[in-house]
């Protein structure tokens, strides 16, 4: 018989196999020591070198074939019991998978860790301080004269009774101060926590919020270094290329200060309704150490200089997370909380 | 501050760059244009000028100034007066207190004739946000906006005594101003006035005595400079800002007074025909002269971390007024021009150099640092480490306000009211304290989300705050925790399951709940039967407990809510990481069972005492399954059902042995008499 006929029959044989005694049977059948393939493999040695190759190589991938139908046959007879009764049951695979219960860390820790993380990472150690604070930390030590216009940039809550002059910290700058009070350069930290403002509230500002400071002093920490830092902080942070630009500003800590803008993150810089058609989101105060906070700390300022920035942890997590409105963070609604 | 392009235009021969141009040039070397606007055929642009800045660039001069100097523009000054008539001053000036007004400058102009002002002046005054009046007030409001020397104009026919005197007000004395408002005034507010009355608040607004009228014929005209601190307490004291004041407190330059009244005389002379009268009064008793700063140039580079060369340092401090007196290849002295209030070191004029050279030309350069590495912070670690474990558990972190209402002090607390800190000056009265406890906002969470959620497991960490007569405030950092379920059912055994798995994973192991016996002071939170003290090593540190009937009845919230508290600061003082593995014994463990009927008000603690003392090393763990009390068991008992777990470290424990050690379990409990081990 024609090989290729002998590969049919065997196929509607296995095909037609009720129980694994018939399938074995068909097994010795064809792959036997007298099995029909088996047979034609043995005669080979009569043929010549050419029809010796060309048979030789069809029956071995034959017998591979019906080699592996059999297995499966095999399979399919072994389970037959359970595939009749599970395999024919309707299975819906796109019923709603089950909701687990699992708990959630507010967006705020969540950004402040990672801050952390990539601050840590370039050697900036995490300090914190009181949130309840004295003026002397909070203003005149960072260069704010009393009555001076300079101080009304920071709307600041004041404790009762008055004549104690306690105030809820406006910035973590102060923890900055009660740090170099204790601790001799070259340093490097940041300070990130809560702080309050006497300021109406609205989509975007809050009586309270959080505040990420940092600071480096050294020998030699120019205003480059702080381009550098912040730029490496900011790609860390958005996980891509982040184009920065400094801009004048004031600040009677820092001197010369200024104003940082990154690209915007939502439109790539393009410009779009979230940086008002600019390309560039204000972000981030900073400035060069002003000699007189050097003093107030007790440090020479003839030796040290250094750079510090502060930016809200808040507008950070809302750039990352696309969220509008800050008040979102303190409604402890958990409709919002359960998303991070 | 709002300023004229077409204004500006004024200022130089050459074209200023396209609106958009001149806004972006702006922004990125001196000031944030906040915004540009057309108004009718002038181009406005509102530009947020720092505070240190005001005192010379609360004006279209000092705009202009800055303009030159960036684009490198020529720049020319307006015209001042010249002529005078020939008439003699007739005018005296007497200021009392030179440290209030350290200098006074005026000129007295006849012959005027008020009038409407022209066309150009009302419209640029009006562009810039000012009402226009007649012509003698709109040149001084005119001035003001160009070089930023406010300017006052007296009616010198109302003045009694022809004389002006600077002095502080007397109690009692009032003043009408211009616009028909009445001040009281007292000795901390400077006024002018003449022999007998105010006539204006100094430097903050005139008064209607000696008003300029369409009947004026001559006028005293006043440019003055007044201690900034005395002119902010002032407009404070009598809550009243003006164009005037605003500059005035963020001080002036006093060599501006001069000039200043000079180009008004000019104007006034132009467009009204009045005839300046010859010699100016001018009290200036302490001439300000430039100021001297020696600046480093390699300590410019140092600073900004890019090299500059010396010839554009100087050309660019040059553009910007200063005078370069001496300079050598390291180091320039330089003067400072007395409008610039806000320089006085050398850093700040790295930053005048910085900005108008260009930020953005500063090039990013790792700093170059040893390898000290950060420190570890052990509240963040801590903080971290618990945040994780009761996330773990499925709770849910919140940040709530640190503030609390009236109305909340009303429902959750009665006796801590003394401990409460209060704002001075809060922005609503949903903020008038400070919290004393974390409970009262995450209970109102409760309350707030129960609509959408049936269970919640809510925690926060953060500080309460509470008077202290040695600190003032004692704000300490707080772990509270709030739980309610559908299942109310062993709330508290759960949240004290929790607290002993947290715990545990603290490092803690030795951790004791005390019943509460004596009154505590936030008692009217909890429910005074189901709560306990949290204990470590006898210290407490923390308050567990179901939330008094009463707080839920008054939050609507009607199911049982579950919360404990606890001292961070203490718990982070107990906390280990180390932690040891315990080998896990080779041989089989047995569970027998063992149930004991015992009154109700027997403690379960006291029941497992008996059976680990009598059990003794083989019991590995015992576990209360069923807590029973019903119908089928006489009134006042309870049954309790234990699992014993019985295992030995070295050996194959034989029924026997386990029997033995059960049986005389058994026996010590039944030593009591009214305990009843069930068979």
């Amino acid at each position: 018989m024609d090989i290729k006929a002998i590969k049919k029959e065997a196929e509607k044989d296995i095909d037609s196999a009720k129980n694994l005694k018939e399938l074995d049977d068909i097994f010795k059948k064809y792959l036997g020591k007298k099995g029909e393939i088996t047979r034609i493999l043995r005669s080979l040695k009569d043929l010549s070198e050419k029809q010796k190759k060309e048979t030789g190589m069809l029956a071995n991938k034959i017998k591979k074939e019906l080699e592996i139908n059999i297995k499966e046959k095999k399979y399919v007879l072994q389970s037959s019991d359970w595939l009749a009764s599970k395999f024919q049951d309707i299975f819906d695979i796109t019923v709603p998978s089950k909701k687990l219960l699992v708990g959630h860390l507010h967006p705020i820790t969540i950004v402040r860790r990672k801050v952390e993380e990539i601050f840590q990472q370039m050697g900036f150690s995490v300090v914190e301080g009181p949130e309840v604070e004295t003026e002397w930390y909070n203003f005149d030590a960072l260069n704010i004269p009393k009555d001076h216009p300079a101080r009304d940039a920071w709307d600041t809550l004041w404790l009762k009774p008055e004549s104690q002059k306690l105030l809820l910290r406006t910035h973590t700058s102060p923890v900055q101060i009660r740090y170099m009070e204790k601790n001799q350069p070259p340093l490097r930290i940041i300070a990130p926590d809560r702080v309050f403002r006497h300021e109406a509230t609205d989509a975007s500002h809050d009586v309270q919020f959080y505040q990420l400071e940092g600071l480096m002093i050294g020998k030699d920490i120019s205003a480059a270094n702080f381009v550098a830092v912040i730029q490496e902080f900011f790609q860390r942070f958005f996980n891509k290329e982040i184009k920065i630009r400094l801009r004048p500003s004031f600040f009677p800590f820092t001197e010369p200060s200024f104003e940082m803008d990154i690209n915007c993150v939502n439109c790539q810089g393009k410009g779009c309704s979230v940086c008002k058609q600019t390309g560039w989101l204000e972000t981030l105060g900073a400035g060069m150490v002003h000699p007189e906070v050097f003093k107030a700390c007790g440090y020479n300022p003839k030796f040290w200089q250094g750079f510090a920035f502060g930016v809200g942890l808040d507008r950070l997590a809302m750039m990352k997370y696309k969220i509008n409105d800050i008040r979102l963070f303190y409604s402890s609604d958990l409709r919002f909380l359960e998303q991070f | 501050m709002i300023f004229s392009y077409n204004w500006l235009q004024l200022f130089f021969d050459k074209k200023l760059p396209k609106p958009e141009k001149l806004a972006e040039v702006l922004t990125m070397h001196s000031f944030e244009v906040e915004s540009l606007s057309r108004k009718g055929k002038d181009l406005v642009l509102d530009i947020d000028i720092t505070p240190n800045r005001a005192s010379d660039c609360f004006s279209h001069l000092g705009i202009a100034r800055e303009i030159a100097a960036i684009l490198k523009y020529k720049f020319k000054t307006p015209a001042f007066v010249k002529t005078t008539a020939g008439k003699k001053n007739f005018i005296k000036i007497e200021v009392k207190d030179k440290n209030a007004c350290p200098r006074y400058t005026a000129r007295v102009i006849a012959d005027v004739k008020v009038g409407d002002s022209p066309k150009w002046i009302k419209e640029r005054l009006e562009i810039c946000g000012l009402q226009p009046i007649n012509n003698v007030v709109d040149i001084a409001n005119y001035v003001m906006l160009e070089l930023g020397q406010p300017l006052h104009a007296f009616d010198f026919d109302k003045l009694e005594g022809k004389k002006i005197i600077v002095r502080f007000a007397k109690k009692e004395e009032k003043i009408t101003t211009l616009d028909n408002q009445k001040f009281d005034l007292n000795n901390n507010i400077l006024v002018i006035a003449d022999s007998k009355k105010p006539l204006a608040i100094a430097g903050i607004k005139g008064g209607k005595k000696a008003e300029i009228d369409k009947n004026t014929k001559t006028i005293v005209l006043e440019s003055a400079i007044f201690d900034l601190r005395i002119i902010r307490r002032a407009s404070r004291l009598l809550n009243l800002k003006t164009d005037a004041s605003w500059r005035f407190e963020h001080g002036l330059d006093p060599n501006l007074t001069e000039q200043a009244i000079n180009r008004a005389a000019a104007l006034i002379q132009e467009m009204t025909g009045g005839k300046p009268v010859q010699g100016l009064n001018d009290f200036y008793p302490k001439k300000v002269f430039p100021k001297k700063i020696k600046l480093d140039l390699d300590y410019v580079e140092k600073l900004l971390g890019t090299k500059i060369p010396q010839k554009e340092i100087i050309r660019i401090l040059k553009s910007l007024n200063f005078q370069c007196r001496e300079n050598s290849s390291r180091w320039v002295m330089l003067e400072v021009p007395t409008f610039r209030l806000d320089i006085s070191i050398p850093e700040d004029l790295i930053e005048e150099i910085g900005r108008i050279y260009g930020y953005e030309k500063i090039k990013p350069i790792m700093p170059l640092s040893s390898l000290i590495p950060p420190k570890k912070n052990e509240n963040i670690f801590w903080q971290d480490f618990i945040k994780n474990i009761l996330k773990e558990l499925c709770f849910t972190e919140v940040y709530n306000y640190s503030f609390i209402s009236e109305k909340d002090t009303e429902i959750f607390l009665n006796s801590t009211r003394t401990v409460l800190v209060e704002i001075e000056n809060p922005m609503s009265v949903e903020q008038k304290y400070l919290r004393p406890t974390l409970l009262i906002n995450l209970l109102k969470n409760i309350k707030n989300n129960i609509k959408n959620y049936e269970e919640m497991k809510l925690f926060e960490i953060g500080k309460q705050y509470k008077k202290d007569s040695r600190m003032g405030v004692d704000e300490k950092a707080i772990l509270s925790v709030v739980i309610i379920k559908k299942d109310k059912r062993e709330l508290f055994y759960e949240l004290k399951g929790i607290i002993d798995l947290l715990l545990n994973k603290l490092g803690i192991s030795d951790i004791w709940y005390d019943e509460y016996k004596v009154s505590f002071e936030d008692v009217k939170l909890w429910h005074p039967k189901k709560c306990a003290e949290i204990k470590i090593r006898g210290e407490k540190i923390g308050f567990l407990g179901e939330i008094s009937p009463n707080i839920l009845d008054a939050l609507n919230i009607k199911k049982d809510v579950c919360a404990f508290e606890i001292d961070f600061e203490r718990l982070e003082k107990l906390c280990s990481e180390e932690s040891e593995y315990q080998p896990i014994s080779l041989f089989p463990a047995a569970v027998r069972d063992l149930a004991v009927l015992v009154p109700k008000k027997v403690k379960v603690a006291d029941v497992l005492n008996q059976i680990n003392i009598s059990g003794g090393a083989l019991v590995r763990d015992v576990d209360l399954f069923d807590m029973y009390e019903g119908k089928e068991l006489p009134e006042d008992k309870k049954n309790l059902a234990f699992h014993i777990v019985y295992q030995a470290k070295d050996k194959t424990l034989s029924s026997k042995e386990i029997d033995e050690v059960h049986n005389r379990i058994i026996k010590n409990l039944e030593k009591n008499p009214i305990w009843e081990v069930r068979k």
